[in-house]
């Protein structure tokens, strides 16, 4: 072996660095992705520095300004956490967003039809529990093929997507439209509505307290200690005698019914309706954040927030300084690649090959 | 540690300076001739079609409202989606001090109508909808045109033009099809093209018309599509009822002719394009902006024809057109003005082979089906009386319906 070329950048895993350096590389990636995204901000002729400014105003500054952010946040925390428990099994589900809207279906359909049936806490709990398990069985199906044929489960929860997406925009157009010809499904009544406490849906209450559970179920159970074992490894699993198909369909049925759960948080709490954007690309951005968090619940929390200001604020930018909203996203999107990348450098080393001069194999 | 802190203070001061520095909360002016307003749009000025009308009606009204000494400052949001977003770029639009806040898009309004509670003194107005005039709030509007004038008139100058290639011989009598690209099986959409095809009846009796449904408000490709598969089943006009410009150049690469809406389309398919006809908005801003300055009652439901300047034709195109089209719309516009011409006169047209003597025109009860307010009197169906938004949806003979899954 000894006579093969080393490449000229090798990685190497590196589990020799301290909190405080971890953190500095953190704090670092996320200042200099502010910097770098001075750079499309000056393109459009403005201050950069006045820009960040009214995403900070336009998000945080006013009361409404806050729970608009909030209302944003709360969908990408859920599903975040939906999503942790799939990752660490290292089952790779990039289906929330057809799960959202699954479970938005659901909660759709008892909002429109069974809403002058029903009190007002008992619907909420039906639309909750139909919302849950319509998401729950939706994420079931590839997690099945999975456990009983190995399919690959990343196209498959991807392709279930288009389906879901594909229904809505199906009733949408045909059996639960409005007026004939608007694609407009009618909005829900004020009975097949959350309530709201403190001025935001109470949704927010519900993520919290998911945070909470899934914190504990990660963490503390049986549960979740046979997750991150099959998440290290398979084998090892199944000779601890592990039913790792069994576990597998289980994980996903819960991901996906918390997935559910914010499909019907989102109709009934924010959008009053249903349409083919319902899951509006939360079922993606949420798997940064799950990332990003390393899988930490609370982590989440702050993330989650992080990239509301910047939504929300992206409008206020638009609103003010006719910046166009998809700069804020080239934002977005350089501030998450700094964030991820900066994980990769502290997890990972870089060695540079010296001119000449062999390295020694370990 | 240190280095640590180093860097959070660092990047406090970073967030604290930018705090500071950003633009100063943005207010209602305190001028009472300066006036705020949003308008809120579904796509932007790029469509060459329906966003970019409506900027057009933006930049008209604010000239004219300058030389009254009324200066507007206009907070204008575009790719705004009919969904949630729209009930957040109210509130925004609310938030940073609009008087006035326009909603362009028919789908907008039911998010629209989520906000304005919220905020009494704001006057809300949503353009081509139906719900906020007879909602029993003060603060919120509707805005529409006769378009169907227009479209009457844009299917006068095709049916001249068939009419006169079958008199030329190029073609025969039953040859003359109209194929109509729409967006959905919609009242706007319906009333629309039997309007215009109503038109072309008059002008030239053998006419029968093809609509094919695209399924998209503004979908490029797709009504590009839907024009070329009409000329190829025969259709030798095409018109549209959809956001963009395709249908036009469609038109012209299969030899074709073609009448567009919102905007001017000879400049991109001089061979085929004859004519337009589009809303002016700008009317309707004037109007509703000056209203809201001197303190008076913007209009519940607004609805101007042809005759007061709301709906317009662009420029004929000549070189094209039948010889005397110019003449025969200037005298087709007089008679829509003095009500001498009813575009939707039923004794022009026939549903199932008999004469139409009733349709109801508002849907009271909330199910979505007409149920009250006859339209058809004194001979004709009334459109855009009782509400400023057409409610025509009745299937009349002559008009086949490709596919109405939309």
């Amino acid at each position: 072996m000894s006579d093969t070329r080393t490449p000229l950048i090798r990685l190497a895993k590196r589990t020799d660095m301290d909190r405080k350096k971890i953190w500095c590389i953190r704090v670092g990636s996320i200042i200099i992705a502010l910097l770098l995204g001075f750079i499309p901000i000056l393109l459009t002729g403005n201050n950069p520095l006045s820009a960040y400014g009214v995403i900070i105003q336009g998000s945080l500054s006013r009361p409404i300004y806050f729970k608009q952010t909030v209302k944003i946040a709360v969908p990408l925390l859920c599903c975040a956490l939906a999503i942790a428990p799939c990752f660490k099994m290292r089952f790779w589900n990039i289906g929330a967003e057809g799960q959202i809207t699954m479970g938005a279906v659901a909660a759709t359909y008892f909002a429109l039809f069974w809403s002058n049936r029903l009190p007002h806490v008992p619907l909420l709990l039906i639309m909750f529990i139909s919302g849950a398990i319509t998401g729950g069985l939706w994420a079931l199906i590839p997690a099945f093929f999975k456990a009983r044929w190995n399919t690959n489960e990343t196209l498959f929860t991807l392709m279930m997507n288009y389906i879901a997406i594909g229904i809505v925009a199906w009733l949408q157009g045909g059996p639960w439209e409005g007026r004939k010809g608007s694609q407009l499904i009618p909005m829900f009544s004020d009975n097949a509505r959350i309530p709201t406490v403190l001025g935001v849906h109470c949704g927010w209450i519900i993520a919290l307290i998911l945070v909470l559970l899934m914190y504990v179920y990660m963490t503390k159970t049986k549960q979740g200690y046979e997750i991150a074992v099959i998440g290290d490894s398979v084998n090892t699993a199944r000779y601890a005698g592990m039913n790792v198909g069994w576990i597998v369909m289980r994980t996903m049925f819960l991901s996906g019914a918390i997935s559910g759960i914010v499909g019907f948080i989102i109709v009934s709490g924010a959008n009053f309706t249903l349409y083919k954007g319902v899951a509006n690309g939360v079922g993606f951005t949420s798997i940064s954040i799950a990332w990003l968090s390393q899988l930490n619940s609370f982590a989440m929390i702050a993330i989650s927030m992080m990239l509301a200001v910047l939504e929300k604020g992206a409008n206020t930018l638009q609103t003010r300084m006719q910046i166009p909203a998809s700069i804020a996203d080239i934002i977005t999107g350089i501030l998450l690649f700094c964030m991820l990348s900066s994980e990769f450098f502290i997890n990972y080393r870089l060695i540079i090959r010296r001119g000449g001069r062999k390295e020694e194999q370990p | 540690m240190r280095k640590v802190s180093f860097v959070l203070i660092a990047l406090l001061l970073l967030s604290g300076f930018a705090f500071a520095s950003g633009k100063a909360e943005s207010a209602a002016p305190s001028d009472p001739n300066t006036v705020k307003v949003g308008l809120l749009c579904i796509g932007d000025e790029n469509d060459q079609g329906y966003t970019y009308n409506f900027i057009r009606g933006r930049d008209e009204a604010t000239e004219m409202l300058k030389a009254d000494g009324i200066t507007v400052e206009w907070v204008t949001k575009y790719n705004i989606g009919e969904d949630a977003t729209c009930t957040d770029a109210n509130i925004e639009a609310a938030e940073e001090g609009c008087q006035i806040i326009i909603n362009n898009s028919y789908g907008f309004e039911p998010f629209m109508l989520e906000v304005v509670d919220e905020y009494p003194e704001i006057e809300f107005i949503s353009c081509t909808n139906c719900a906020s005039a007879f909602d029993g709030r003060d603060n919120t509007h509707n805005a529409f045109a006769d378009i169907y004038e227009g479209r009457y008139i844009a299917g006068v100058v095709a049916g001249l033009k068939m009419q006169q290639m079958i008199d030329e011989g190029t073609i025969a009598p039953e040859e003359a099809v109209i194929g109509y690209v729409g967006a959905y099986s919609f009242a706007e959409v319906i009333s629309g093209f039997t309007a215009y095809y109503l038109g072309a009846k008059s002008v030239c009796p053998s006419v029968t018309m093809k609509v094919s449904f695209v399924g998209s408000w503004s979908d490029a490709t797709a009504e590009s599509d839907a024009a070329l598969a009409l000329a190829d089943q025969g259709c030798i006009m095409i018109s549209q009822h959809s956001d963009n410009t395709t249908p036009a150049t469609a038109a012209q690469s299969r030899g074709v002719f073609h009448t567009g809406y919102n905007n001017d389309m000879t400049g991109i398919a001089p061979k085929a394009s004859l004519i337009s006809t589009r809303i002016d908005w700008g009317i309707y801003f004037y109007e509703a902006i000056k209203a809201y300055v001197n303190g008076e009652e913007i209009p519940q439901d607004w609805c101007k024809g042809m005759d007061e300047g709301a709906v317009v034709m662009t420029e004929l195109n000549e070189a094209i057109a039948a010889p005397g089209t110019a003449e025969k719309i200037a005298e087709v516009e007089a008679g829509l003005a003095d009500g001498s011409i009813q575009v939707f006169d039923t004794s022009t047209f026939t549903v199932g082979g008999e004469e139409l003597t009733h349709a109801f025109a508002l849907d009271t009860d909330g199910d979505f089906t007409a149920d009250s307010e006859e339209a058809v009197y004194d001979g004709a169906f009334h459109e855009s009386v009782f509400q400023s938004a057409p409610y025509f949806t009745v299937q009349i003979d002559g008009i086949e319906w490709l596919n109405a899954a939309y």
